[in-house]
């Protein structure tokens, strides 16, 4: 006479879990790499196009914090607030050439999310909102240097989320 | 009692009017502004109305009003008559300049309502003065009451002048109130500044500045915080009086600010704080942007706000690409450096300060920008597709900084010759329709779809670089998209392979564009090509075309593309790939020929074993008019049904073989039928018939040749199939044993087959008997040829053992110089003198004493040949034999002296240098002759300081039965008789050999010369001369000018050979011819008599 009553929680937990089907972790793995390694060379393209001297260091790791340099990624959470910045940076730029990568950061940033939401993690606000509007909006002018930076420091957090995958795994 | 208030109330009003005549509001306003509000106090007479005895009624009277001060009401208490029609008027706003509300109430309602108990009527009149609100018609809001009433009139936001009338009625008697102004700019706080910004002086301050929002603002003081903390829990705050900047020099560098500013009005009060407004001080430029003309010279400071940073370590680079020369830097002070820089051409460029930091250049995001005016070239090209929408790509080139837009109008009904040839007019600028751009809008971009045109007119395209104020363009174009259509592929492609070697090709031109087209066709051999690269056929103006052919029935791969005919325009991307159809007029006759492998696991315990059939490729066609275009396998195993695969012609095509007896027929198919004669194939497990006798394979450089016989009284095959590996193909690269198997079928009738192609001599080959039912046992042979590497082995040991030979010779005459050194010419010889070796035939003519003489046989190795007796002579002669830093000297006068004598008890090799004073030939017939043996030492040499009646000879070197390199070592003149003085004699029993330290040498003319003046030609017997002689003689030749100078060194026997009996003088004259005499081959150098 109990089999009704535990029925239907079960079924309804089966919906939910077919609804929230995660993707694989490999699979995501495997997704989220080709991704960033795709984004790694398109960035390598862009900015060798520019053909700049090479003996120009344009803004030291220590400047411009706004945009995240050599962050530390401790799961999924912070690199969606990382590339969350960075897709914000990109969107400040000029339509052109970085829309392309502007296309792949947004797609790679879904598939995060979509992990996240199956996770069932919780996101912050990025801490430090203000201060990158006021960035992007002071050096809005100077859109060239401006994306070769940004670009160099995503490629360079995309070089370190290849081989920190595994920190897909957790929140 | 109405007659008495009456006249109070006129007295009142005559002593108030007065007084109301100096405090009425010059500005009309009435009121004063306080706390936001407007405030007022109206006062006004109203005068009863009276009504005369019979009934006729006067005109009712009419009341003033008066404003008073209403926050200074003195009057009120000394008036109470006109205090008791007053009104308190109240203004204020309400929301953001929504509404504006204004409250009327009457003092009398508290004072005298229980008096009279009659209450004023009110109205009051709001009338909205303003700019916006006047072009859009008046607005106004009336509202009425007793005592008190509140209205409102509505600004839209707006600030404006509200005019304010009221009007009061009491007792009949009306009094209407003056115009009031009420401005609700007063009304609220002031707005907070606006456009916060800063610049930067040459010398490096930071200079703040804002703006008001109105003109007319009455701001005069203002307040401006900043705050390094992002927290913004510290702010610095400075006070500004008077003015809308200020500067601000305690800022720091990389240092994120956050800056506000507020203003106080003329009532004080203070507005709310401006926008944040943020930013880092790193490096300004001044001016941050530059217009300019192209060859004008322009100048940009940039100033370093971090102090670490000092301005003679800049450097500017030129759009981050080229780097400034120094010498267009000038340091305006510490913090501030300037470069000044020619831009030739229209366009846009940058200029960057940096800091120079080791070999690197640190920089930050800013950069000056310099706008060229005039046009610049971009390279616009364009593209357009005339289809359903026709549209056009255009691209170009730009400045990797600039940002641009593209622009473009067009003009109908003219050509483009005609509108570039007037551009520049104002007629040509008129006839362009307006401006469109491109729908991307300004950005990266380097290229742009234009949609929705108009093929035929004519379009003008222009970049314009963004921030350039419309004066920095590229050249137009002007393009008509009908010119510069590439047009879509042609479609419906088809192609037949015809029996008479032809490919027919059709195809279906695009509709649009309408022009004439002119067409390329490419195609390619599916099969039986060796050439696969695509053939180009065109151009073509029919859209079609025959193609004549070198073989029939193969298939081709077709591809066609197309592009107008006259004038310019784009080829057309290729068709789709289209496979021609082979033309047939029957269906195969025979089927193609075909071999098996078979491959089993013998890992695996199975029954299935994977059979692959290996088609013979090129599939005969025969007869053109049947072409083959697939192949049919079909099977049949025992017992079970018959099944067939149809595929294309394909090279491979493998089954799974049970090991029972199973039949494949490969059939030949197009698309009327099959094949009627085929091949099979038969496959059993049962043992087989053995009928190959003998299998034989023997290879050469390029061929193999095979040979077998049958066995007698067996069955013929039907054929013979020879198989083997392909070497020449890698295992390693994905060849499969069956890619690299080779085979060959031979006629039954044949018993020998010659392969010529690329051996490596060690292929196994398998000869299969194959017969009707199956096929018989295998044998299988190993080509012969052996490996080439043992060939090459071979050759290097062969060239080994010619190095260790030649290198064997080569020592043994290094041995021979060594050991032959400085053995002396007999004709040197004292015992010699005046004899001709060429006619001494035997020792008894050359030595008289018989006995001695029969001793021939004693030329051995260890064995002496030569006696030799020193004589003294009266010429002085010293010589000087050192070993062991003994020197030996010889005085002239002395007795004969016996060398041997004082060298018998040495053991050791002594070193003996003579020293010889003009030895005369004379002085060698009084020679006597002692013994001795003397080996070589190391550095042969002789001296010519030789006395004449001391000479150092040889006879005789190290002969043996196996040194004939030194037996015939001198051809012709032997001997150097050049004025030699030796001293030899020889007994054959008691004779020692010694050898000197004399060099070989040939025997020169002059040498001959001197050989016969010393006496009477002989007969001589040579040694037999051969040829590695001559390079002795050579390397003779080169040494004997070094050897002249060595001195001689002996080893000398230690037999005292000087006492020997048997020592005789040698006779010149005494000839023996019975015994042949073999001489050595050395020699001594005498020196010549002065």
């Amino acid at each position: 006479m109990y089999f009704p009553a535990l029925l239907y929680p079960c079924i309804l937990g089966m919906l939910s879990l077919v609804h929230g089907i995660p993707v694989h972790p490999d699979r995501l793995k495997n997704m989220v790499k080709l991704q960033a390694d795709t984004i790694i060379l398109r960035i390598k393209d862009h900015n060798e196009k520019l053909k700049l001297y090479p003996k120009l260091l344009i803004g030291d790791p220590e400047l411009y914090p706004e945009v995240p340099a050599d962050r530390h990624i401790q799961g999924l959470g912070s690199i969606m607030d990382t590339l969350t910045i960075f897709q914000k940076v990109l969107q400040r730029l000029p339509k052109g050439h970085v829309s392309q990568i502007r296309s792949d950061l947004s797609t790679l940033l879904g598939y995060l999310k979509e992990r996240t939401t199956s996770m069932h993690c919780i996101l912050k606000e990025p801490a430090n909102g203000r201060s990158l509007d006021a960035f992007l909006e002071e050096n809005a002018t100077h859109h060239i240097t401006l994306g070769y930076l940004a670009l160099d420091r995503l490629k360079q957090f995309m070089q370190k989320l290849i081989v920190n995958l595994d920190q897909l795994k957790s929140c | 009692m109405t007659r008495f208030i009456m006249l109070a109330l006129l007295v009142n009003f005559i002593t108030i009017s007065q007084g109301l005549s100096a405090l009425s509001p010059s500005d009309g306003q009435g009121g004063v502004y306080e706390d936001l509000k407007w405030k007022a106090l109206l006062c006004c007479e109203l005068p009863f109305a009276q009504t005369l005895d019979g009934g006729l009624s006067e005109p009712p009277p009419v009341g003033q009003c008066q404003l008073l001060n209403a926050t200074k009401p003195e009057f009120s208490n000394t008036s109470p008559t006109l205090f008791g029609n007053c009104l308190d008027i109240l203004c204020w706003l309400e929301g953001e300049r929504t509404n504006l509300i204004c409250n009327a109430k009457s003092h009398r309602a508290a004072a005298a309502t229980s008096l009279l108990n009659i209450r004023p009527q009110l109205v009051v009149q709001m009338n909205v003065r303003s700019d916006e609100i006047m072009s859009t018609g008046s607005h106004a809001a009336q509202c009425a009451g007793e005592e008190t009433v509140m209205c409102s009139v509505s600004l839209h936001g707006n600030d404006a002048t509200v005019l304010l009338t009221i009007s009061i009625t009491l007792n009949e008697t009306t009094a209407l109130s003056p115009k009031m102004q009420v401005s609700t700019h007063h009304l609220r706080r002031p707005d907070a500044p606006v456009n916060l910004h800063y610049n930067v002086t040459t010398e490096g301050e930071v200079i703040f500045r804002w703006s008001d929002t109105q003109p007319d603002s009455y701001a005069v003081n203002y307040e401006i915080r900043y705050s390094s903390n992002s927290s913004l829990q510290q702010w610095e705050m400075v006070k500004v009086k008077g003015r809308s900047w200020v500067p601000l020099n305690d800022l720091s560098s990389a240092i994120r600010y956050t800056v506000q500013v507020r203003c106080q009005s003329h009532f004080s009060y203070w507005s709310e704080w401006s926008q944040p407004f943020y930013f880092t001080l790193d490096v300004s430029y001044i001016p941050a942007e530059v217009f300019t003309a192209p060859g004008s010279e322009v100048t940009v400071s940039a100033v370093f706000h971090n102090r670490s940073w000092s301005a003679s370590k800049a450097v500017w680079m030129l759009n981050g690409q080229v780097k400034i020369p120094e010498s267009h830097y000038r340091v305006i002070n510490e913090q501030v450096s300037a470069v000044t820089v020619t831009v030739d051409e229209p366009g846009f460029d940058t200029l960057m300060c940096c800091h120079q930091w080791g070999e690197r250049f640190k920089c930050f995001i800013a950069y000056a920008k310099i706008y060229t005016q005039g046009m610049f070239n971009a390279d616009i090209t364009c593209q357009s597709k005339n289809s359903e929408e026709d549209t056009m790509r255009c691209e170009w080139n730009k400045s990797t900084w600039a940002q641009v837009r593209l622009l473009y109008s067009s003009r109908r009904y003219t050509m483009c010759e005609t509108i570039s040839e007037m551009e520049g007019s104002e007629e040509a600028e008129e006839s362009m329709s307006l401006v469109k751009e491109c729908p991307s809008g300004p950005g990266d971009h380097r290229e742009c779809t234009l949609r929705n045109l108009s093929m035929f007119s004519c379009y003008k395209i222009w970049l314009e670089v963004e921030g350039g104020r419309g004066k920095v363009r590229s050249f137009p174009v002007y393009v008509a998209p009908i010119d510069v259509v590439k047009p879509s592929s042609p479609t419906d492609l088809e192609a037949t392979t015809l029996p008479n070697k032809t490919l027919s090709v059709s195809w279906k031109r695009p509709n649009l564009p309408v022009y004439d087209m002119q067409y390329e066709l490419r195609f390619v051999a599916l099969r039986g090509m060796a050439n696969t690269q695509w053939k180009v056929m065109g151009p073509l103006l029919e859209p079609n075309a025959e193609i004549l052919l070198e073989e029939s029935c193969v298939q081709f791969n077709v591809e066609v593309r197309c592009r107008r005919l006259n004038g310019s325009g784009y080829w057309s991307d290729w068709s789709m790939s289209y496979t021609s159809v082979v033309y047939n007029r029957k269906a195969p006759e025979m089927g193609p020929d075909f071999w098996r492998i078979i491959q089993e696991d013998p890992l695996r315990n199975v029954t299935n074993t994977n059979v692959t059939l290996i088609i013979k490729q090129p599939i005969l066609a025969g007869d053109p008019y049947s072409c083959v275009e697939g192949l049919v396998f079909e099977h049949q195993a025992s017992g079970r049904a018959v099944w067939s695969n149809e595929t294309t012609l394909v090279q491979f095509h493998s089954f799974q073989w049970r090991k029972e007896a199973h039949t494949v027929t490969v059939m030949s198919r197009n698309a009327l039928g099959i094949s009627t004669r085929n091949r099979n194939i038969t496959l059993f497990h049962q043992p087989k018939r053995r009928v190959v006798r003998s299998f034989s394979v023997v290879a050469n450089a390029s061929c193999v040749h095979l040979s077998w016989s049958l066995l007698p009284d067996h069955p013929v095959p039907q054929s013979f199939v020879i198989e083997w590996l392909d070497l020449n193909k890698d295992p390693e690269q994905d060849m499969s044993l069956i890619e690299r198997l080779q085979w060959v079928r031979v006629q039954s009738t044949a018993r020998d087959l010659s392969l010529c192609r690329r051996f490596y001599g060690s292929e196994e080959f398998t000869l299969y008997p194959v017969f009707v039912d199956g096929e018989g046992e295998p044998v299988r042979y190993t080509a012969t040829r052996g490996n080439p590497a043992a060939y090459i082995l071979l050759l290097i040991i062969a060239f080994l053992s010619m190095v260790l030979f030649v290198t064997l010779l080569i020592s043994q005459n290094q041995m021979r110089k060594l050991m032959w050194k400085d053995v002396p010419n007999p004709n040197n010889c004292s015992w010699a003198k005046g004899m001709d070796f060429r006619q001494i035939d035997t020792m008894e003519n050359l030595f008289p004493h018989s006995e001695g003489l029969t001793a021939c046989p004693l030329l051995l190795v260890s064995e002496s040949i030569c006696e030799v007796e020193i004589i003294e002579k009266p010429h002085p002669v010293t010589l000087e034999h050192e070993k062991d830093n003994v020197v030996l000297t010889y005085n002239s006068g002395d007795k004969t002296t016996t060398s041997s004598a004082l060298l018998a008890d040495s053991s050791e090799p002594l070193s003996l240098e003579a020293s010889t004073a003009a030895p005369t030939p004379e002085t060698s017939g009084q020679s006597s002759v002692t013994y001795s043996t003397i080996l070589l030492s190391d550095q042969p040499s002789l001296l010519r300081k030789q006395q004449e009646s001391l000479s150092s000879s040889s006879d005789e070197g190290n002969f043996s039965a196996n040194n004939s390199d030194i037996s015939g070592s001198f051809p012709g003149g032997l001997w150097d008789l050049e004025n030699h003085v030796c001293s030899d004699s020889a007994n054959p029993r008691h004779s020692s050999s010694y050898n000197s330290v004399e060099e070989f040498s040939d025997t020169s003319d002059q040498d001959y010369e001197a050989s016969e003046n010393t006496g009477v030609a002989k007969d001589l017997y040579y040694l037999e001369v051969n040829e590695e002689e001559d390079e002795d003689e050579e390397e003779i030749k080169e040494t004997q000018g070094e050897q002249e100078k060595n001195e001689i060194v002996v080893r000398v026997d230690a037999r005292p050979l000087l006492e020997s009996k048997d020592s005789t003088s040698v006779d010149s004259n005494n000839i023996s011819h019975s015994i042949p005499l073999y001489l050595p081959q050395f020699r001594t150098e005498c020196i010549n008599p002065p």
